[in-house]
């Protein structure tokens, strides 16, 4: 009664976005499935559930292979999967009844009442304390939530497979829901459950499978603990994150570094507070410089990143850079977004060089030197079909107009200097931005934030879909920049920090939990403090799995008995239920 | 070779292919301006009057009170609104400034301000219902259509306002200004008052589109509102100037209509909505620039105008000049949106 997945691999164009992950799914069993953004859960997903095909591998049910061509055939075959936005799922205008009955309206039988939509709702959900005739949208988000999955369980399913199911929830709701998870299990059903919340796949979860680089890192049973996932999760710190060594050079040649790239990388446990140790290839002045000089840019006082999260404070020096890391939904984007005057700010007060500040739009945010590169390139920074010029003189137009008209030199010169300055690739400036790969279109449009002299550069996810060499040159400039602004970058990927922050605050579901040098911010550390472990606690040694001492952990690589498939080396999960 | 005949099999069809698709690309880009040439071509030929300059007046006269319009719809749409209202608004002004110099009597010069104070009035309830409101263009506009279709009939009392009408029992005090009048029958160095207005409503409105830093934001906002909105630009406000624009052409376009009938019709605005929004759509198919565009619109509204001309000087029934617009907003549909697809 066992679905497996041997040996899959996936690959799209020259991107390897799965290798070889074999993982057993067990009746009854929940097993959480974690990685960050770009790890290959969505890909496993796809594959599980008919989206799309392994282009190596294969599934199997009770040891028969299976074979979708499409989503219909894996429901067929009992896998049914809840995708991440629940309104995808109900009909807005119908009741929960008929929400439930969307699969067979009226059981058999031409015309639709309402009394056999009633029986036919209850014989779908029989336990599902809900007001049949109440419109839908009335209901909490939690509760049309119950409704989707009731639904995904009526259709037999043997596998059910949730994506990220509460990322829309409270903390109240999200406990509703993973009672009603826990009594699919308890029925009999198999459940992969996505989800970025840590205390959820604590409690909910049998067993965990952790996604890097479209590799499954390891696997660990219950009871668990959270930061050796977080561990796994981010993989080794100390590793060469963000130069290649095909990377053109990293300072300009009038300030070499104090430091050759990867020589110092790499901080160790044991670096006392302020050392170098986490100095790297970006920097041109050491660390201290930043820590110690500088006027205080920003002060924010009582600030929140969502509202559910607890007040803190922040400050950010002119020519240092503050790092703001945290898993995903962990608030950073939220936090960045109120600097930014891109979303109103929740409670506390910010100070800018001295002055109140509270912008209500990124534009009264720009007139005050307060400059904000969103986190979805895409949607929220490119306009499609514009030329690569006109996307660096978008927010200074008034600039480069002389007597109302628009003069193209002046854009012209704009455009040419964010190209050198990045060292920009592409068909130059007058070519749509969308000729550029992603990397480049990522240069262009942080780069244009430079051309304001700003006081203070807020960058959300600077180095998201961007390649290792283009890496190198947003780092470069930004670290550069830095001797003259400050600068808030957040990412989810604390080694992006390595090298270009000096200082890094974690945020852990919605709250600050702790900020240190990075000289401090040893890949433990950051792992307890991203997983939302109180810091003094070192990590509980966890029974049922021999592989958790940290220090095999933190020492770079993941033990042999991490990586590999987990589910012939793991113990059974605690309780009884497999074939 | 046998090696290069081996060899051609693909590249056969790869480059026919490619060919296809580089026809395809002069067809985007140049099909309407083409098919505009071949009609001036034939219609030339057939009928030797339609290639006069008293003829080509006669066009332009015919196309200027749309193209004003149609000018104004373009700004609407930059930001990814539509004005539905257009036409309406048409209707509207030529009422008001009908009523201004026959019922109450008052200067020429009044009934203009009158005019273009009834177009801001109708750009400002578009704004209240599509920024404040936040209800979605197309049904808020549509909305605003009924208002002043019905609110121009109201003040009327559902009927035409011509000098001379009986105004309760006694004759209408006034009549239609002779500078009014001049706008819609004069002329300057022999080109017709709206005519003139045409070319430079045209100039102004691609001068403001193509260069300008608003023209700019507000295609951005078209673009994509929130990476403008995140690059600093005012979106409500620009939103807001888009429909002023676009309510201003429209009462320019109602001012130079009603002095040209010399009397407020009712429904004298009605056919404005769709001609104007045809020739903004077909403009988008001019020079490959799939999006609203002041030269596009031009070329638009003088198709249209070339098309209808051509075919009445040929006898073919003007019950068939309808379809033919259609068939040809069709065409131009397929240009800007199947044809890019292909080059």
């Amino acid at each position: 009664m066992t679905f497996a997945v041997t040996s899959v691999s996936k690959v799209y164009g020259a991107t390897r976005a799965l290798s070889s992950i074999t993982l057993e799914l067990r009746p009854g069993e929940i097993v959480g499935l974690i990685g960050t953004n770009g790890a290959g859960k969505s890909t496993l997903i796809k594959i599980l559930s008919g989206a799309t095909a392994p282009t190596s591998g294969t599934l199997s049910y009770e040891g028969r292979p299976l074979a979708f061509a499409g989503p219909l055939d894996a429901q067929a075959a009992g896998v049914q999967t809840v995708h991440q936005n629940i309104d995808d799922g109900v009909v807005p205008g119908a009741s929960v009844a008929e929400n439930l009955t969307l699969d067979s309206p009226a059981g058999r039988g031409w015309f639709v009442t309402r009394a056999r939509v009633r029986a036919a709702a209850s014989s779908v959900a029989p336990g599902l304390a809900l007001p049949l005739d109440a419109p839908v949208e009335s209901l909490p988000a939690s509760a049309r939530q119950q409704i989707v999955i009731a639904r995904a369980l009526a259709r037999r399913a043997r596998l059910l497979i949730l994506d990220e199911p509460t990322s829309t929830l409270s903390e109240v709701e999200a406990t509703a829901l993973a009672a009603q998870v826990k009594e699919a299990a308890s029925q009999g059903v198999a459940v992969l459950y996505v989800s970025h919340r840590l205390s959820e796949i604590e409690t909910l979860c049998d067993r965990v499978a952790v996604l890097r680089d479209g590799e499954l890192v390891a696997t660990f049973t219950a009871p668990l603990s959270r930061e050796p996932i977080v561990t796994a999760m981010l993989g080794p710190l100390t590793a060469p994150p963000t130069t290649p060594p095909t990377a053109p050079p990293t300072a300009p040649p009038t300030a070499p570094p104090t430091a050759p790239p990867t020589a110092t990388r790499g901080a160790t446990p044991t670096a006392p507070p302020g050392a170098v140790a986490g100095v790297a290839s970006f920097r041109d002045a050491p660390a201290g410089e930043g820590l110690a000089g500088g006027r205080e840019v920003l002060v924010a006082e009582g600030v929140r990143a969502v509202a559910r999260g607890r007040a803190f404070g922040l400050r950010v020096r002119a020519g240092a850079v503050l790092g703001v890391t945290g898993l995903v939904g962990a608030g950073k984007s939220e936090l960045l977004e109120q600097l930014g005057g891109a979303r109103p700010l929740l409670s506390g007060r910010l100070l800018l060089d001295g002055e109140p500040y509270r912008p209500k739009d990124p534009r009264a945010a720009i007139g005050r030197g307060v400059v904000f590169a969103p986190e979805e390139r895409a949607a929220q920074a490119i306009v499609p079909g514009w030329s690569v010029r006109a996307h660096v003189t978008l927010p200074w137009l008034r600039r480069h107009s002389r007597s109302g008209l628009l003069t193209r030199r002046s854009e012209t010169a704009a455009a040419r200097h964010v190209i050198d300055l990045f060292g920009v690739r592409g068909p130059g400036h007058d070519a749509p931005i969308e000729a550029l790969s992603g990397g480049n279109q990522q240069k262009v449009v942080l780069g244009r934030w430079l051309a304001g002299d700003p006081r203070l550069l807020v960058l959300d996810e600077p180095f998201r879909g961007v390649d290792v060499a283009a890496r190198a040159d947003i780092g470069r400039v930004v670290r550069d920049r830095a001797r003259e602004s400050a600068v808030v970058v957040a990412t989810s990927d604390p080694q992006e920090l390595r090298g270009l922050a000096d200082r890094v605050l974690v945020l852990y579901e919605g709250s600050a939990v702790g900020e240190l040098p990075i000289a401090e911010a040893t890949p433990e550390r950051l792992a307890a403090l991203m997983s939302g472990t109180p810091p003094q606690r070192p990590a509980a040694p966890m029974s049922g799995t021999p592989p958790q001492r940290p220090a095999a952990l933190m020492s770079g690589t993941p033990p042999d008995h991490l990586a590999a498939p987990a589910s012939e080396h793991l113990p059974e999960p605690p309780h009884e239920g497999s074939a | 070779m046998t090696v290069t005949v081996t060899d051609a099999g693909p590249d056969a069809t790869s480059s026919s292919r490619r060919a296809a698709s580089r026809v395809a690309a002069v067809a985007y880009r140049y099909g309407l301006l083409g098919v505009l040439v071949v009609m001036l071509v034939v219609f030339s030929l057939l009928r030797p009057a339609f290639a006069t300059y008293p003829n080509a007046l006669i066009v332009l006269q015919s196309v200027a009170v749309v193209g004003i319009v149609a000018l104004g719809v373009t700004v609407s749409m930059t930001t990814g609104g539509f004005d539905l209202s257009a036409g309406a608004c048409v209707g509207a002004v030529v009422m008001v400034t009908a009523l201004t110099m026959v019922r109450f009597n008052l200067t020429g010069a009044t009934a203009v301000v009158a005019g273009l104070l009834t177009g801001l009035l109708v750009a400002a309830v578009n704004v209240l219902l599509t920024v404040v409101a936040k209800v979605p263009d197309l049904v808020a506009t549509l909305g605003t259509l009924f208002l002043f279709q019905g609110l121009a009939l109201i003040v009327t009392g559902g009927q035409s306002v011509a000098p001379g009408m009986t105004v309760d029992g006694a004759p209408a005090p006034g009549r239609y200004t002779e500078g009014f009048a001049w706008l819609g029958g004069g002329t300057i160095a022999s080109v017709p008052v709206p005519v003139v207005v045409f070319a430079l409503l045209a100039a102004l409105v691609y001068v403001l589109l193509n260069h300008t830093r608003w023209g700019r934001a507000l295609y951005a906002i078209g673009g994509n509102p929130e990476a403008a909105r995140l690059a600093g630009i005012r979106v409500a406000r620009y939103r807001a100037l888009a429909y002023a624009v676009s309510g201003v052409c429209a009462a320019v376009a109602g001012i130079l209509l009603s002095a040209r009938l010399g009397r407020g019709d009712v429904g004298a605005g009605d056919p404005y909505l769709l001609q104007s929004v045809a020739a903004a759509l077909i403009g988008f198919a001019v020079l490959g620039a799939n999006r609203p565009n002041a030269l596009g619109t031009v070329v638009g509204a003088l198709f249209i105008g070339v098309m209808i001309n051509g075919m009445t000087m040929l006898n073919a029934p003007y019950y068939a000049q309808t379809f033919v617009q259609g068939a040809l907003l069709v065409g131009a549909l397929v240009t800007s949106y199947t044809l890019r697809r292909i080059s």
